[in-house]
């Protein structure tokens, strides 16, 4: 493991996390003036906002919004990116943390790789692993790039299947390294260990899909046409598994149920909370089939339909005339009948019970807090709130937390929409900038 | 010329209904084209790769990229050209997707389309001339417009980070409408202790100038160096002499209702505001005031032990220079009386949400309580959505906040009436927030009872209201007596706003609410460049949201204010000082003041900073001295020769 140490600079802010909410906030704090250390512990940055297909109520496709902000993070004089890299401590204070950082090793170099591919086409697992970007759905190389418009533009070698890396030997020589022209590729790479610091942090580490194997009655897992929501979201994708094709088996899905609040307002599995993007996602996913499957029978069921942003109403009146069923009241059960799903529940508007078939059922799962949000807040100093997010200083101010100097961006402080979650990371800007100000004078910590 | 085109599939937004592939090979078949490629994202890091890439390989010396409108992307990718040395105005974007893929389902016939679109793009692209963007110092101050929690919040944050900022309140004090609160759902505290907080901060801090009693009345100049007029009201009491005895409330004759309480109790002419102000001063409403009015009376005049009162006082105007401008106008309730079918007008015990919440504040009109006159209620209802999620009243959207403040009401009531049966009929209940649910969850298990359906009517039946309803949960009509019934109002945009839309020239959406440059890109700027959107002027939201959505707005101000420059467009008007003959039509014309006569010369002159290109100066000119760069007469008809 090798050590490497880097100038102190009371003028940076270390941002935790590279989704959208860490990228706005790194994007604003760089825009003043300030240097930025961006930590994302996957290989790209980017976060869940790329798995999405169409974003609503505006239709605006995710990646037209968020790949060139990814480009213009990526490219920031005053950003350093660091990817596949985690926090492992921070000490200090407010002004002058200390951060440990842990780089993992890629076995590839980031800036000798010209992301030709000709490595994944070579390697002997290709077409073997599940992709993780698309859920699982599609397949890759043990030597892959996350999704085509990944920043960095680098691949990186999977040490879990890399048949190199876990027994020491891939046939007689590893062919990706015999066809990359660049000799990027090196196996012997280690772990690096780079400490940097930073006058303020900001806490941008996002949320995980609620795991809807927790809802055994919906048949998740069992059930091959039971997807969840991010699921049907690559399914959807023009780059996703199926081109955005939504098929199962090559087959057009002509009925399908959604269902809402899936590890949501549940106290059965422990989340009592609302996590406030579901509705209108169904609302949208309700929309793009049937504007690829027109005759599809397409029913939503839902407890409340929560449309409360701007435009999220009008949205919702709009998708209510492109006759799809609303049913209210979550069902109770999915069992299989032949080929195809039975959605078993109770409408409570009609006040009776009814069983509906179906080809397609996708759960509205909601958003949790990160697995390892916990360890998380220990390292940061913070708490966290009774739903598991991170804990602000008080209900009304969302940014601040009780630790001089860290600041929360997006869902790690609970679950929050792309506009609610940009306003929020550019409050966290703002407050950074305000506090590395007032640590010195500005004018001299600013690069120019 | 060489030129290289790139087509972008947009995922299968262009792809789906436009054939890419044969795109390129036509335009690859143009006899200037030195490269033509397609991409799953043009806009895309490897996307933007090749075009960098092939600059350099083909020596390009004009780029045209078909893909989605210009004003989404037009902007990446002039920096991507720039990157390799190419003058970032050597580009021109085929709108193949607004304007073909989106509208078009016929996929051949959409194809032939974008195959028009690109030629005339290429046509165009090879009379680009290079435009040199140029920088223009900024003013290092803010103005703040609005002094509710969303500008407050703002105008700490920019004061912070070491600007300064002009805080700017039409209202003799600030504090907004949060002020008028009395606890916040759903912890329950009491709003003082905030919105206190951040009124002593705004007035406190160093580096902000409170204006209160303040108004617009005009906004010149461009982004970075705005001069705004402003003009003060007058108070007619010195705010540094007064010490708040109240001796000249008691002596004062005059009463009027009091619009802080919304009319439920009524004030003298000369008034504080409410009791923590800010400025913590007495005001005189010229109106009501008898002095003001006719010179009779000045018995306050007499009393004040300060000699405070001065009528001499007279509206001042004053002129600021600021770099950025954060809006934050707020909204006001909706007003109940649209929805006759509720009879507020009609009924005393038809109340609205902010009604109650100033009964139940401490310091409200009746201390913390419902008016003594009223016999303890025994029956409660609470209405949803008047004025929201209604098209009958022009409201489509959701304003938000009243599922959350009638389970509070609901709450504060049934803890104050433990033998009161209260009811809130809704449509859906939104507590989407953070504890919302948890606190929606407590409210019904409390024995608050939730039905679902909206009333249609409210009509007096002896001494009780009867509301009349469909429960649509049960499937069946009722009607239940009430003795009180409050109206959750929804949000509307405020009317100060209008005036502020003008004046500064942004944009608002189908709902009125100020519209963002964009709902996800930039959901904080205004529509026209360094101006910002901060709170509920924006849409709809709760104190949480507002504050951190303020937060944000201020965080994009302060941006231009740091970097101390901003760079202006250079697709600007420009004149032919030969042929001009000074005529002056064009200065009419123009809606940013940009063209002036130069009376010297006799000749008009373009202010660059103020330009904003439009182009309606060039249609009016008799001579056709005016040109806009980049939209010359020869670049647009060669586009529609090529097409035609």
């Amino acid at each position: 493991m090798t050590t490497k140490k880097k100038a102190n600079a009371a003028g940076r802010a270390l941002v935790i996390g590279g989704g959208i909410a860490g990228m706005q906030a790194s994007l604003d704090i760089a825009d003043k003036g300030f240097r930025v250390t961006l930590v994302e512990r996957e290989p790209t940055i980017g976060g869940h906002m790329a798995q999405l297909d169409k974003t609503f109520p505006t239709l605006d496709c995710s990646s037209c919004i968020l790949t060139p902000k990814m480009v213009e993070v990526g490219s920031h004089p005053n950003i350093e990116v660091m990817t596949y890299s985690e926090v492992i401590d921070i000490g200090g204070k407010a002004g002058e943390f200390h951060i440990t950082i842990k780089k993992k090793p890629r076995y590839l170099d980031v800036k000798t790789c010209t992301a030709c591919g000709l490595c994944a086409e070579a390697c002997v697992q290709r077409g073997r692993i599940p992709n993780e970007f698309d859920m699982g759905i599609g397949k890759r190389s043990a030597v892959y790039i996350p999704f085509p418009q990944a920043v960095p533009q680098a691949y990186i070698i999977d040490p879990n299947n890399c048949l190199m890396l876990t027994r020491g030997q891939c046939g007689k020589e590893p062919k990706c390294q015999k066809v990359c022209t660049p000799n990027a590729i090196d196996f012997t790479e280690k772990d690096e260990t780079i400490t940097v610091s930073s006058g303020v942090i900001v806490a941008a580490t996002g949320y995980d899909q609620f795991d809807p194997k927790l809802k055994p009655e919906y048949g998740y897992g069992r059930y091959k046409n039971v997807l969840s929501g991010i699921e049907f979201e690559r399914l959807c994708s023009a780059s996703g598994p199926t081109g955005g094709k939504i098929q199962l088996n090559r087959k057009e899905p002509k009925r399908v149920v959604f269902i809402q609040c899936v590890g949501s307002r549940d106290k059965t599995v422990g989340n009592e909370y609302c996590s406030r993007v579901c509705c209108m996602y169904t609302v949208k996913q309700a929309h793009l089939v049937r504007e690829r499957i027109p005759d599809a029978k397409i029913t939503i069921c839902y407890m409340d339909i929560r449309a409360f942003g701007k435009g999220y109403e009008e949205f919702y009146d709009r998708i209510q005339r492109e006759n799809i069923l609303f049913r209210r009241g979550n069902p109770s059960e999915i069992y299989k009948r032949g080929s195809s799903m039975v959605v078993r529940g109770e409408d409570t508007l009609l006040g009776e019970t009814y069983e509906e078939e179906a080809d397609l059922v996708v759960l509205a799962t909601g958003l949790v807090p990160k697995k390892d949000a916990g360890e998380m807040s220990k390292l940061l100093g913070l708490s966290h709130t009774p739903d598991g997010f991170f804990e602000e200083a008080r209900p009304e101010e969302t940014i601040a937390t009780s630790r001089a100097g860290v600041f929360l961006a997006g869902c790690c402080q609970g679950p929050k929409d792309i506009p609610d979650t940009i306003a929020q990371a550019s409050g966290a800007a703002s407050l950074s900038c305000a506090q590395l100000t007032k640590k010195g004078k500005t004018k001299d910590l600013r690069c120019r | 010329m060489q030129i290289g085109v790139y087509i972008c599939h947009c995922g299968i937004n262009i792809a789906d209904h436009v054939d890419v592939e044969a795109l390129t090979c036509f335009s690859q078949n143009h006899p200037h084209i030195a490269i033509a490629r397609d991409y799953t994202y043009i806009c895309s890091d490897p996307g933007q790769d090749l075009i960098v890439k092939d600059i350099e390989r083909y020596q390009l010396d004009r780029i045209v990229v078909a893909a989605c409108s210009p004003t989404m992307h037009e902007d990446t990718f002039r920096k991507t050209i720039s990157k390799s040395g190419l003058n970032p105005y050597f580009l021109e974007i085929a709108n193949i997707r607004e304007q073909c893929s989106w509208v078009h389902d016929d996929r051949t016939r959409a194809t032939e389309k974008a195959k028009d679109l690109v030629l005339a793009a290429i046509a165009k692209s090879m009379l680009l001339e290079p435009l040199e963007e140029e920088d223009v110092q900024v003013i290092p101050s803010s103005l703040v417009i609005g002094g509710g929690i969303a500008g407050l919040q703002s105008a700490l944050d920019i004061a912070d980070s070491g600007f300064k900022v002009f805080l700017i309140e039409k209202d003799p004090s600030i504090g907004g409408h949060m002020a008028q609160l009395n606890k916040t759902y759903p912890t329950m505290e009491m709003v003082d202790n905030l919105i206190l907080q951040k009124m002593k901060g705004a007035d406190e801090h160093p580096n902000i100038e409170l204006l209160t009693y303040a108004e617009i009345v005009a906004v010149e100049g461009f982004f970075g160096n705005f001069t705004v007029t402003l003009r003060k009201k007058p108070r007619y009491v010195d705010p540094s002499k007064c010490t708040n005895c109240g001796h000249c409330e008691e002596i004062c004759p005059v009463r009027i209702p009091n619009e802080f309480n919304l009319g439920l109790d009524h004030r003298p002419a000369i008034y504080l505001p409410f009791c923590q102000a800010i400025p913590h001063s007495y005001v005189i409403d010229p109106v009501a005031c008898q002095y003001v009015a006719g010179g009779e009376c000045g018995r306050c005049v007499e009393v004040c032990p300060s000699r405070a009162i001065n009528f001499d006082q007279k509206e001042k105007e004053r002129v600021i220079e600021v770099g950025t401008i954060v809006i934050a106008t707020g909204f006001e309730p909706f007003d109940a009386s649209l929805k006759p079918e509720f009879g507020y007008y009609r009924y005393e015990r038809v109340i609205t949400g902010l009604e109650l919440e100033r009964f139940l504040s401490p310091l409200g009109p009746t201390g913390g309580n419902l008016p003594p006159h009223w016999a303890e209620p025994e029956n409660i209802i609470f209405i949803q959505c008047v004025g929201s999620r209604d098209k009958a009243v022009g409201n489509e959207y959701c304003s938000r906040i009243c599922c959350m403040y009638t389970a509070k009401q609901a709450d504060l009531l049934r803890e104050k009436l433990p033998g009161a049966r209260i009811t809130i009929c809704y449509i859906d209940i939104r507590a989407f927030g953070k504890g919302h649910e948890e606190f929606y969850e407590r409210v019904q298990k409390a024995g608050v009872i939730y039905r679902k359906g909206i009333p249609s009517e409210i009509f007096q039946k002896g001494e009780k209201l009867i509301v009349k309803a469909e429960d649509s949960l049960l499937g069946e009509l009722y009607e239940e007596e009430a003795d009180l019934v409050v109206l959750a109002t929804g949000l509307n945009p405020s009317r100060e706003a209008d005036k502020v839309r003008n004046l500064l020239k942004v944009n608002w959406g189908p709902d009125r609410f100020f519209m963002e440059a964009h709902p996800k890109l930039r959901p904080l700027d205004a529509t026209v460049d360094g101006i910002y959107l901060s709170g509920a002027c924006q849409g709809p939201k709760d104190i949480t949201d507002t504050i951190a959505h303020a937060h944000g707005s201020a965080s994009r101000a302060t941006i231009p204010l740091f970097k101390g420059k901003v760079k202006i467009d250079p697709i600007i008007a420009s004149i032919d000082g030969e042929i001009c003959s000074g005529c002056g039509l064009c200065e009419d014309m123009c809606e940013y003041q940009a063209l002036k006569m130069d009376d010297y010369r006799g000749r008009i002159t373009v202010n660059a900073a103020l330009c904003k290109g439009c182009g309606a100066c060039h249609s009016v000119c008799p001579v056709k001295a005016i040109t806009v760069k980049q939209f010359n007469t020869e670049q647009v008809f060669v586009q529609i020769e090529v097409m035609a």
